[in-house]
Formats: structure tokens, C-alpha cells, sequence
């Protein structure tokens, strides 16, 4: 209809004719903005909301799906606004014009793309989501078990092999650990931000939780669901070390608190 | 003439309300003494007992049940509209029982508004708190039970304030003089004020758990408790009565002419809203009535109290289950939250881009199926519950599958705007303002969604950025749209445009650095309901203070923004309403019904019936008309 006019003043005393909505400069326009608004919003993203250290092996799994549900966050962000942001300039009203905007009422084949590549979209998602899932939850040989004990307000951790009772958690680095956790009075949930996994502890169940450090380090154990008066303070220390200062500490706590150890251990 | 107290529906309400709870305290402390009980006085019985009859107290007391009692005596009363008691001044039908729906939904809008206020106090006092670790002012037990109150206040709120926005716009986008239930209808608000009232009472008794409740904590320590559970119970009736009498006037006071896809978008949005109210409401009554009576205080019902037998097998309740049965109602509550708001940029979009809606059908039944398929969802807020882990799988699928009609709206909003003749006044800012808001909030939806991703952000702060964004986007935005747009129609005068400006670019980045500092933080490690946080949370930074602590003061900043800038909004309705100009019939060059009455309106809104005869969002259609012209003439 307006074709390839620019906008202009027309010679007769009319409003400035300019490009209707649907020609394709407008998309190519908005396209430019998009891909450009995904890639900065991406890097600003993953800028703005850094993970911590990935101290476990659920925390490469975790981080990377993070990641790639930032990019389409990215890109879906960029999309609306992008869009929104060329319409709030390119089709606002000019001064003088009170005249009515494009009269259409819909577009079907448009309507049934933006369900259907959507859809393909969380099939994809889901997907990876159920991927993720069963790596981050999957049981390694050898485990290390480690009970946890919660309660208002503080941590017990035991270690079965031995029967060594400890306040802070001890792990050796590169064995996949399971924590067997229980309640003694409301529930609590059993998080170490740098493992990235988190395990809600309800009384009356067993709750397991596995994940495997990969990082020497210190790190905290907080709860993560509201327990009660001091809940922000029910922290335990966690130390990640070598298997021979795993060893050398078992031993000494082995020896503090009198314990026999079986043979072989 | 000067006006007793009493005269006042609310204050005999309250009178009554009062005299109720003495009633159930005497009531539970007679039987006790009877019974020959060693402690007479047992204060969650007796608040139990107590708020029930003080809530029947006052719902005769304001005078709601009156006609209904007159009724069972043989009497009849005549619906009429108008003031109920003679000779009084016009500001005090606001506070008593009247049945005129526009009297009603202010009775709503700024009931829900006020509430919004005190959640938001709430809010900032304890984020004065927050803004740097240490515990400066705020006891641990004061601090819990101020993020539980600023929960549900803000949610009585929301609430609250979709009822003002229902039950004024629906009869008149229907053309209709009033709503199916009128006696209902004013029954549905004033319920609402016991229900307030019970809650700000539980302050006292410092109860902590957050909005959420879950046993086995809700079971134990104070009985503020009791107060929270029929607090939240009666807000619910209110929700479903109120539902009934929408679901009913939509579907059966339509005009001539108004085919269900002829009704303006804001009335599908409504419908959706009600159908979901009408079914899942029962579901936290029953959640929180199990809650009730299964305190050691009153019946020690063991529904969430597990009983570990000699095998080691739990035989008894489980603690869990309250999370499905509360989680089952409060997901498909959120969407009770967002839907009428989403309906409200439907709504306003067509009327500033001087277009039609795009898609109408498709964001019609996009609410409702939003509203199917959010029934679906719930076990996602309970991901580490510890639940199996296949189910876990399918709640992932079923609540990334929501996305897809919401997908549908924001779509519709670009291709409504795309092509128009945009205009900016107040109400489109906040309409436009809404979407990247409730953008923000959607999109971090899915992340949440996902089971792996959830398993390090469910209980962060991370959810509160989500959920707040969401919030705001889907009803505090909308609904700020909403005063703004329908208060020339309200008041007959128009609001300060300048200060309405300012109060959107004050509250927006301040919203948008509120939400991604939440964000921020939670993925930093940074735990849900605590008073203090690590100093060294996230790491040290340049700045002498570290990661999260600096996200804390960006957001406390933030909240101390957003506050001020509503205290303009307030400030500008109350000035404007004495002294604004004067907005005539239809400052907004409207299509919709309710534009073509006189502003502000009178009290029977339509001097005739009206007639459909067009499509609601047919602007830029030459000659095209959506609602009759009346004799009396029209834009």
C-alpha cells in the first residue's frame, strides 16, 4: 500500500505518509536489535548474577544449564523489548496526527508459530532439564556416607564407617559423597551453595542427597528452610580435603572420641 | 449535624466483632471450667472460637446480613439503589453496608490499597534491617514475624485489590446496572475486615514460618498462629463468594449484542480469575483448618505429625502433604494474582496504540488456559521436598508448558502495538511498565522450573526476584494503570499527569534494580527468611563490602524508592480528586461501555439499556461502533 515511501511531507496538505507496519525494513531493524540485545543481555547477565565457586561435580552440570537458560532469557528479553522499544518509537503518534492506527485483527498462521515454537521450546528445555536431573542425581561407586543429623538449630554429622561424630562436615575431595539425612523436630534442608544441590529434611523420612566435591576448600552449610528463631544462624562449617588429610582427621577424631574402627577401614 | 460513631456500618461491625470474640472467649473458658480443667483460660481455643463467632459478630454488626434476616422473618426489601441510611453525608456510604457495586469495588480498590501499604511497611522496616549484616535494630522473633505479616498483608492486598477492580468495572463493561448478587456482593467486601483485623492482631503474638506455614514449625510456639489460619480462611470466603457473583453476572447480564467474544478482554481475564477462585479456594481452607486443629492447643490432630513405629515406618502424618494440599491451592492462586492485571494492558493497549487487540480470541482463551493448566504445576515449589523424583520430572514439563500461553499474551501486546498510534499518557507508562516487569518476572520462571537449576535457587533469594517481579508486573503495575485510567471516570477529574510521570520513573528502575539485585544475591548463595547474612557472602569485592551485601543495600534502596514514589501516587489521588480538572465523559477516546456514562457516574450508571453492535476494539475501523448511540449523544 505506502510500498517504498519514505516518511515525508506530501505536497497536499495531508499527514506524513510513512511505511506501514508490515514492511520489511521495520523487521530487519528490530532483528539487528535483538541479536544484538541477546548478546549484551547474555554477558550482562551472567555478569550481574555470578554462581559461586563450582565446588562439585553437580555444579559443572548445574552451571551449564544455568547458562543456557540465561541465553534464552537473553534472547526472549531482547525479543519483547526489542520489539516494544522500535514500537514505542517508530510507531508513536506525531503531533497533529489524530488519526487511528492500522486496523487489523490478528494474524492466525502468526499466532499458531508463537504456540508452536514455544512448544518446541520447552520440549528442548525439558529435555535438558530431565538430562540434568539424572546426572546430577546419579550414584558413583564408593560412596562416602556421611549421616546428617538437623535440628533447631545446628548440625551433627556421623560418619558410620568409624562412628565419628563431628560439628563441622569433612569430605575428601573427588569421592562422591551421600548424605542420609534426618530431622528432629521441623523441617530443614541441607545446602552448600558451592555444591549447587539442596535437599529438604522432613521429620518422619530419610532424606538423601549426593554430590561429589571437586574443590579443596571452606565452605558453609546453612539451612535453607525457615526452621524458627535462629534459623539465619544454622550454619556448620565444611571443609573439602585430600584423601590423606581426610584420613589424618578421621583418625584423630577416631582417637578423641575413643572409638574402636574395624579392620580394613 | 453531627455524626455519632455508631452510625457507621464499620464501627458497629467492629463493635460486633469484638463482642463475638469475648463470646467465644467466654464460651471456651465456661466449658473448661465446667469440665473442671485445672487452666481455665486457653488462649488458641478460645482466639479459635473467638474469631469465628467475632467475624459472624460483625458481619451483623455492619449490617450484611440484615436484608437475609429480614427475608427469614417474611419481609421483603426491594433492591434499591442508594444510600442505605438517610440524612448522612456521602463519604459514609464507604463504610457501610451498601449494594450499589461501584460503592462496593471502592470499598475494595482502597481497602486492597491500604493493605498494600502496611505489607510494604512491613517491608521496609525489616529491609532497613537487611541493608547491612549484623542485627542492628530487629530481634530475630520480630523480624520473623514481619516477613510472615508482609506476606500476607501484601496478599490481602492483592486480594483485595482485584475485587475493586472486578466487581467496579465488570457491570459496567456489561452495560449492567449492577452485579447478579448485589446483597452478595456486599457481603464478599465486608468479610474482608474481620479477616484484617485478625491478622494485624497476630503481631502481637509474634508468629513466625513466613506466609508459607509449614508444620511441623506452624504446629508449634505461638498461637498467633490460630489468628493467620482464620484470618486467611475468611479471606478465602470472600474470595469464593465473590467469585460466584462474578462468574454469574459475566455469563448471564451480557447485553444484546455482547457475545462472549464481544465482551471487553477485561471480563475473560475476570472470568478465568473467578473459575479458578471458585474451585481451588477450598483447598487452603481445608490446609489451614487441618493446620487448626492439629496444634497441641486444640485438638492435636496428628494430619502432619509423623509416627515412627518399631520397623522404622512412618504410620503416622506427614508433614509434606500440607506442602500438596497448600500448594495446590496457593500456585493456582498466583495466577489469580497476575490474570486480571494481564487483562488490564489487554484492556488499555487497543485504547493508547488506537488499534484492535490483536488476536482477541486468542488472549481470551489464553487466561483460561493459564488457568487449566496452572492447576498442573504446584509440586514445583516443592522440588526438594523430597518427593519422587519422577514426579518431579512431569511438574518440570507441566510448569514450563505454562509459558506458552503466557508466551500468547505478549506476543498479542506486540502485535496491538505494532502499527498504531502510540500515545504515553500516565496509564499506558504503567501498562508498558507492567510487561517488562511481569517480562522479568516470567523469564525467570522456567529456570526455577527446572529441577537441576532449582536444586541451588529454590529457597534463594533468587524465588523472591521471581515471585516479586511477577507481583508487580501481573497486578501492581496494572492495578497502578488501572487507578490512573479510571479515576477521571471515578472522580470526574483528572489526575496530576506530571506527577503521575514521576511517580512511574521513580518506582520503575527502582523495581527493576529491586528485582535484579534479588536475583543476584540468591544466586550468590544468598538465603530466603534470614535476619542476618555472612558479611562475606559472595565474596569480597573493591568496595570494601562484599557481593551481597552491596545487592542489600540496592535493593533496600530500592524499597525506600518504591515507598516514597506510592506516597506521591497517594498524594496526587486524594489532591486531584478535591481540585483536578475536570475530565468530561471520555478523556481516553474509550470504546468500552463504561465510557459512554457521565463522569464521575452516577448512581444507576446507564440512563438506558445499552446495545452491542460491533466489535470492542475496532478502532481504525471507519464508521464502526461498538456500543449503540444513545439520544443523549456521545463522542
Amino acid at each position: 500500500m505506502y510500498g517504498n515511501s519514505k516518511k515525508s511531507k506530501s505536497e497536499t496538505d495531508g499527514p506524513p505518509v510513512k511505511r506501514a507496519s508490515t514492511d520489511r525494513r521495520h523487521f530487519i531493524n528490530v532483528g539487528v536489535i535483538v541479536a544484538v540485545g541477546t548478546v549484551a543481555l547474555y554477558f550482562l547477565l551472567i555478569g550481574a548474577l555470578p554462581m559461586p565457586a563450582p565446588a562439585s561435580s553437580q555444579s559443572d552440570t548445574i552451571d551449564t544449564l544455568f547458562r543456557q537458560h540465561m541465553l534464552l532469557i537473553a534472547f526472549l528479553f531482547a525479543l519483547v523489548v526489542g520489539f516494544m522499544l522500535y514500537a514505542l518509537v517508530v510507531f508513536r503518534k506525531r503531533k497533529g496526527d489524530e488519526g487511528e492506527g492500522e486496523h487489523f485483527e490478528g494474524n492466525t498462521p502468526l499466532e499458531i508459530a508463537w504456540t508452536v515454537i514455544p512448544l518446541i521450546v520447552v520440549i528442548i528445555f525439558s529435555y535438558l532439564g530431565v538430562v540434568t536431573l539424572r546426572d546430577v542425581t546419579a550414584g558413583q561407586p564408593n560412596e562416602l556416607q556421611v549421616n546428617v543429623n538437623s535440628f533447631q538449630w545446628g548440625w551433627s554429622f556421623t560418619y558410620p564407617e568409624t562412628g565419628v561424630v563431628s560439628q563441622e562436615l569433612v569430605l575428601p575431595v573427588d569421592r562422591g559423597a551421600v548424605m542420609e539425612m534426618t530431622s528432629q523436630d521441623v523441617v530443614h534442608s541441607f545446602w552448600v551453595p558451592e555444591f549447587r544441590v539442596k535437599q529438604d529434611i522432613v521429620p518422619g523420612q530419610m532424606q538423601y542427597l549426593r554430590f561429589t566435591p571437586v574443590l579443596e576448600g571452606e565452605y558453609d552449610l546453612g539451612c535453607a528452610e525457615f526452621c524458627g528463631l535462629t534459623h539465619y544462624n544454622m550454619l556448620a562449617p565444611v571443609r573439602v580435603v585430600t584423601d590423606a588429610e581426610f584420613s589424618a582427621w578421621m583418625n584423630v577424631k577416631v582417637a578423641e572420641q575413643g572409638l574402636q574402627v574395624a579392620a580394613g577401614n | 449535624m453531627s455524626l455519632s460513631l455508631t452510625s457507621l456500618g464499620i464501627v458497629r461491625g467492629l463493635i460486633g466483632q469484638a463482642l463475638g470474640t469475648l463470646l467465644g472467649f467466654a464460651l471456651v473458658t465456661l466449658t473448661r471450667a465446667l469440665m473442671g480443667r485445672e487452666e481455665v483460660w486457653s488462649t488458641e481455643p478460645a482466639w479459635v472460637i473467638g474469631a469465628i463467632l467475632g467475624a459472624i459478630g460483625f458481619m451483623i454488626g455492619v449490617g450484611a446480613m440484615s436484608d437475609w434476616f429480614k427475608w427469614w422473618r417474611g419481609i421483603a426489601t426491594p433492591f434499591v439503589h442508594g444510600p442505605q441510611a438517610k440524612d448522612q453525608p456521602a463519604w459514609t456510604r464507604y463504610f457501610n453496608v451498601d449494594y450499589n457495586h461501584k460503592i462496593i469495588g471502592i470499598q475494595y480498590g482502597v481497602t486492597g490499597f491500604i493493605m498494600l501499604c502496611i505489607g510494604g511497611l512491613f517491608a521496609v522496616i525489616f529491609r532497613t534491617e537487611l541493608v547491612r549484616s549484623g542485627i542492628q535494630f530487629l530481634e530475630p522473633n520480630t523480624y520473623n514475624t514481619f516477613i510472615g505479616m508482609h506476606g500476607w498483608c501484601a496478599l490481602f492486598g492483592i486480594f483485595i485489590g482485584i475485587g475493586g477492580m472486578a466487581n467496579y468495572l465488570i457491570p459496567l463493561m456489561l452495560g449492567a446496572e449492577d452485579m447478579t448478587f448485589p446483597r452478595l456482593n456486599a457481603f464478599a467486601f465486608w468479610i474482608n475486615v474481620p479477616a484484617i483485623v485478625l491478622l494485624l492482631i497476630s503481631v502481637y503474638y509474634n508468629w513466625d514460618s513466613g506466609w508459607t506455614v509449614y508444620p511441623p514449625l506452624s504446629l508449634r510456639g505461638s498461637a498467633g498462629y490460630q489468628l493467620v489460619f482464620w484470618s486467611v480462611i475468611l479471606l478465602g470466603m470472600s474470595s469464593i463468594l465473590g467469585s460466584v457473583n462474578l462468574i454469574a453476572t459475566i455469563l448471564r447480564m451480557r447485553p444484546p449484542g455482547m457475545s462472549l467474544f464481544r465482551m471487553p478482554i477485561f471480563c475473560w481475564a475476570i472470568l478465568a480469575t473467578s473459575l479458578i477462585q471458585v474451585t481451588a479456594t477450598q483447598l487452603i481452607f481445608m490446609s489451614f483448618l487441618l493446620l487448626s486443629i492439629s496444634r497441641e492447643a486444640t485438638l492435636a490432630m496428628p494430619f502432619y505429625t509423623p509416627l515412627i513405629n518399631a520397623a522404622g515406618v512412618n504410620i503416622g502424618g506427614d508433614p509434606v502433604m500440607f506442602q500438596h494440599t497448600f500448594w495446590f491451592y496457593s500456585h493456582p492462586a498466583v495466577y489469580v494474582w497476575v490474570l486480571p492485571g494481564l487483562g488490564i494492558i489487554s484492556e488499555l493497549l487497543p485504547v493508547f496504540t488506537r488499534k484492535p487487540l490483536f488476536g482477541y480470541r486468542w488472549v481470551a482463551l489464553s487466561s483460561i488456559a493459564i488457568a487449566m493448566v496452572g492447576y498442573l504445576v504446584w509440586g514445583h515449589h516443592m522440588f526438594t521436598s523430597g518427593y519422587s523424583s519422577n514426579l518431579r520430572v512431569w511438574f518440570m514439563v507441566s510448569t514450563l508448558l505454562v509459558s506458552v500461553p503466557t508466551g500468547v499474551k505478549f506476543f498479542s501486546w506486540l502485535g496491538t502495538m505494532w502499527g498504531g498510534k502510540l500515545t504515553f499518557p500516565t496509564p499506558m507508562l504503567w501498562v508498558l511498565g507492567a510487561m517488562s516487569v511481569f517480562l522479568i518476572g516470567g523469564l525467570s520462571g522456567p529456570i526455577l522450573g527446572t529441577v537441576a537449576t532449582d536444586l541451588h535457587l529454590h529457597d534463594s533469594y533468587f524465588v523472591l526476584g521471581h515471585f516479586h517481579a511477577t507481583i508487580f508486573g501481573g497486578f501492581v503495575f496494572p492495578f497502578f494503570a488501572a487507578i490512573y485510567f479510571w479515576f477521571p471516570k471515578i472522580t470526574g477529574r483528572m489526575y496530576n499527569e506530571a506527577l503521575g510521570k514521576l511517580h512511574f520513573w521513580i518506582m520503575l528502575p527502582a523495581f527493576w534494580m529491586m528485582s535484579i539485585g534479588q536475583m543476584s544475591v540468591g544466586v550468590a548463595g544468598m538465603r530466603r527468611r534470614i535476619v542476618d547474612y555472612d558479611p562475606l557472602l559472595g565474596g569480597m569485592t573493591d568496595f570494601g563490602l562484599g557481593f551481597v551485601e552491596i545487592g542489600h543495600v540496592v535493593i533496600t534502596i530500592s524499597a525506600f524508592l518504591i515507598a516514597f514514589s506510592i506516597l506521591l501516587m497517594i498524594y496526587n489521588l486524594f489532591h486531584s480528586a478535591e481540585v483536578g480538572q475536570a475530565a468530561g465523559r471520555n478523556p481516553w477516546r474509550s470504546r468500552s461501555p463504561e465510557w459512554q456514562t457521565p463522569s464521575p457516574i452516577p448512581e444507576q450508571s446507564f440512563a438506558s439499556p445499552i446495545l452491542i453492535v460491533g466489535e470492542p476494539y475496532d478502532y481504525g475501523l471507519a464508521g464502526s461502533r461498538y456500543v449503540a448511540p444513545t439520544t443523549a449523544g456521545d463522542d
